[in-house]
């Protein structure tokens, strides 16, 4: 089952030692197969809105920033409780905030 | 299961390979390991509920089992040599790290890797390996392992158990293989991962076509394994063959299970990330370079399959041109029918068939449904629709899959049937055995031979079109290699039918055999030598070898020595009426074997046999509780052995260990 793990942006300023634990969090997750994507999102972007025949297109940074999703990660895992697990080591290395995790259908 | 459980499941599969490669390089044997682990386990299932989980589960659980370790090799100690593995164990463990290890290496990823190598040890059986490498390295219990492979949950434990034994039995030591021996059980290690993978990919058995959980345990091994021996282009190569398969996981089933063939899939259902990820991997195999190996191979025509836009972009010439290069290292059958298939998509269906018909012959592929399969592909093309649709049938009859048979029997279905002149094979076979003239016993012979017959020629074929080449190829295809006996019996059999049939020439190109029994040769001394040689097997196994070929006697006499029969002096023992008796390669053997033991039978089966099954008391270990070693065990475990010094392929037999008089 894949899931992907999302989070919003946290209040914790990373540190060294956070981006050491970090990747060594990434790295384990790579080796043993289960982490197949990750990365970090810009804050803003661009937002895309279509009503009827209209598309318009907005430049961010939005006033509801904090609401947007700041990294991602797509595991591989056998169940539910195993993509839980995981979101707690990684909350357990970023401090406080919150993430969110779907199971990812298809293609 | 509660929500607790289940965490504490989750958090096991992530977490018990690290846990128990860790435990082992402290205590020196896989099962304690294992044991020790779960031990930590059940304080977890215990203490978590009430507790909550900690904090950092994973150290909470190793720390509890290398407690137990520690505790263990105190105890050893104290017992004194008996354990002196456990005790020396704790010598060189030090505090938290072993001092045998390289400093470059991540100790942790080095017992991880150690692990797998001990999982996939060749002194086990390809069954066990698998069931093991399961257990330990991908966290499964045995009912996941047994539900997954469709067997019952007993026998997965039985497997599990007598593997662990026989490492323990074997003193396999917790190390990397180094030199040249690295290569044969590199290879070992990338068979089991890629068995795992078939076996979730193109289920051989039971009605899903896939199975995705064998499917996902495998690739995972295949990508610790990449990290763990980044230098290995077939480790990267057989990640790559796995990615870009599994990638088409979800285009090769229709919507109501059936196949759906590689040139008709939905190319937009193909897994984009996982396609990459193959190519990536592909791309480090080619970066190390040499010779491609097997699974390097495999993945680049793999590769040419997920480069092509649509199945019209495919290029055929250069998958033809890899098999090629695959048949020369892996000179299989199987192999050579894919290549058939390549040939026939780059150079026309009759290069193809050249090729497949070449293969018919083969024994190998006697019951394999996709040499029909192909060639029915094959005659569909060239317009032999009557052929084609016969060879769909014979593939639907043979495979065991049910969603294969009933895409088979459709293919068929598509070619209309012509009229029929005359009653088919399979109704005069039918109407041969049940008219009531013949004895229970010459049905069940005849049955025998005419069921290979409809099942290599096809059940509709017309009865009227059989030939005597026909009957002659099946024959050579099925039983060559069999005993004169058995040939003639299958002859009369096939003689008795046409003659019911008014079709007496069917038999007529297969001669009769001379019917004075031939043995076997004996097993050349060269090859012999290497056997008493070979570092791997288990001494059990050595010891009856050697006993056979030094006494020369019947192997049933052997088996049904008793301990309290031997003369180890005088090296001999009384077996029925006359004596066995043994040299001195034998004789350095036995006591070790004995190690102790006072009576019962001399070999014994590794297993205690089941309730309802309870042999004569002479039969079973009064100390062990085991069974007799049985004369199908003992020879099947020879055939295994030797299979690869038999040019036929199929192993010895334990009589050929006789030396000639």
């Amino acid at each position: 089952m894949r899931y992907l793990m999302t989070h919003k942006p946290s209040e914790t300023t990373p540190d060294e030692k956070l981006y050491a634990e970090m990747a060594e969090f990434v790295e384990e997750l790579t080796a043993a197969g289960i982490l197949l994507a990750t990365g970090g999102l810009e804050a803003g972007g661009v937002r895309v809105t279509s009503s009827g025949d209209e598309i318009t297109v907005t430049d961010g940074p939005f006033a509801e920033a904090k609401e947007a999703v700041a990294g991602f990660a797509l595991v591989e895992v056998r169940s539910k409780e195993e993509a839980i697990e995981l979101t707690r080591r990684f909350r357990r290395i970023v401090g406080d905030g919150e993430s969110v995790i779907q199971q990812v259908f298809g293609p | 299961m509660t929500d607790v459980h289940r965490t504490i499941d989750a958090i096991w599969k992530l977490q018990s390979a690290r846990i128990i490669a860790g435990i082992t390089r402290m205590v020196h044997d896989v099962g304690l390991a294992e044991e020790l682990a779960q031990d930590a386990l059940v304080s977890a299932l215990e203490q978590w509920p009430q507790s909550g989980v900690p904090d950092n589960p994973g150290a909470w659980l190793t720390a509890v089992a290398k407690r137990r370790a520690v505790d263990r090799i105190r105890r050893a100690r104290r017992l004194g040599d008996k354990h002196g593995e456990l005790a020396r164990g704790l010598e060189r463990q030090g505090p938290g790290q072993g001092s045998d290890q390289d400093p470059e290496q991540d100790p942790e990823q080095d017992d991880l890797l150690r692990l797998m190598f001990v999982s996939c040890h060749p002194v086990l059986p390809t069954e066990a390996r698998v069931a093991l490498t399961l257990k330990l390295l991908g966290g499964l219990t045995t009912g996941e392992i047994a539900r997954a492979f469709l067997v019952g949950e007993a026998r997965i434990a039985r497997r599990v158990a007598a593997a662990k034994r026989t490492l323990a039995e074997e003193r396999v030591p917790f190390e990397l293989p180094r030199g040249p021996g690295l290569a044969a059980r590199l290879s070992s290690v990338l068979e089991v991962v890629y068995l795992i993978f078939n076996e979730g990919y193109s289920a051989t058995s039971g009605d899903d076509l896939v199975r995705p959980g064998l499917c996902l345990e495998a690739l995972r091994l295949g990508r610790l394994l990449a990290r763990l021996m980044p230098e290995e282009a077939e480790v990267h190569g057989l990640v790559a063959l796995m990615e870009i398969q599994a990638s088409r996981s979800a285009a090769r089933t229709g919507p109501s299970g059936e196949p759906v063939l590689l040139h008709e899939q939905n190319r937009g259902r193909w897994d984009r990330l996982l396609i990459r990820r193959g190519f990536t991997a592909m791309l480090r195999a080619r970066e190390i370079g040499g010779t491609p190996g097997p699974y390097v191979l495999q993945a680049a025509i793999a590769v040419c399959h997920a480069r092509a836009r649509t199945a019209e972009d495919t290029d055929w010439a250069r998958i033809a041109t890899l098999y090629e290069a695959l048949a020369r290292l892996l000179p299989t059958p199987v192999v050579q029918l894919n290549r058939a298939v390549a040939l026939g998509m780059a150079h026309g269906p009759e290069a193809g068939l050249a090729l497949a018909d070449s293969l018919a012959g083969d024994p190998a592929l006697r019951d394999y449904h996709l040499l029909p399969s192909v060639r029915g592909d094959l005659l569909a093309r060239l317009g032999r629709l009557d052929e084609a649709r016969l060879e769909f049938e014979r593939a639907a009859s043979l495979t065991g899959n049910a969603a294969e048979r009933a895409h088979l029997r459709r293919r068929a279905a598509e070619i209309a049937a012509p009229a029929v002149p005359g009653p088919t094979l399979g109704q005069a076979v039918r109407e041969f055995l049940e008219r009531g003239e013949l004895d229970a016993g010459t049905v069940r012979s005849y049955g025998q031979t005419l069921r290979r017959l409809r099942l290599a020629l096809g059940d509709r074929t017309p009865l009227s079109s059989l030939t005597a080449g026909h009957v002659a190829r099946v024959f050579a295809a099925a039983w060559d290699g069999t005993a004169a006996a058995t040939w003639n019996r299958h002859r009369s059999a096939v003689r008795s039918f046409g003659a019911w049939a008014s079709m007496g020439h069917l038999a007529a190109g297969i001669e009769r055999r001379a019917g004075t029994r031939t043995r076997a040769g004996c097993i050349d001394p060269a090859q012999l030598e290497a056997l008493w040689n070979r570092p791997d097997l288990p001494l059990r196994e050595r010891t009856l070898w050697r006993l056979l070929h030094e006494s020369a006697a019947g192997v049933t006499a052997v088996l049904s020595l008793n301990v309290e029969d031997l003369d180890l002096d005088d090296r001999r023992a009384r077996a029925g009426g006359s004596w066995v008796s043994w040299r001195s390669g034998t004789a350095r053997l036995l006591p070790d074997l004995v190690a102790g033991r006072t009576r019962g039978p001399l070999f014994l089966s590794h297993r205690r046999p089941g309730q309802a099954r309870t042999p004569a008391p002479a039969d079973l270990c009064p100390e062990t509780g085991r069974r007799r070693l049985s004369y199908e065990r003992a020879e099947y475990l020879f055939k295994q052995a030797t299979r690869h010094l038999d040019p036929a392929g199929g192993g010895y037999t334990l009589r050929r260990l006789r030396p000639r008089a």
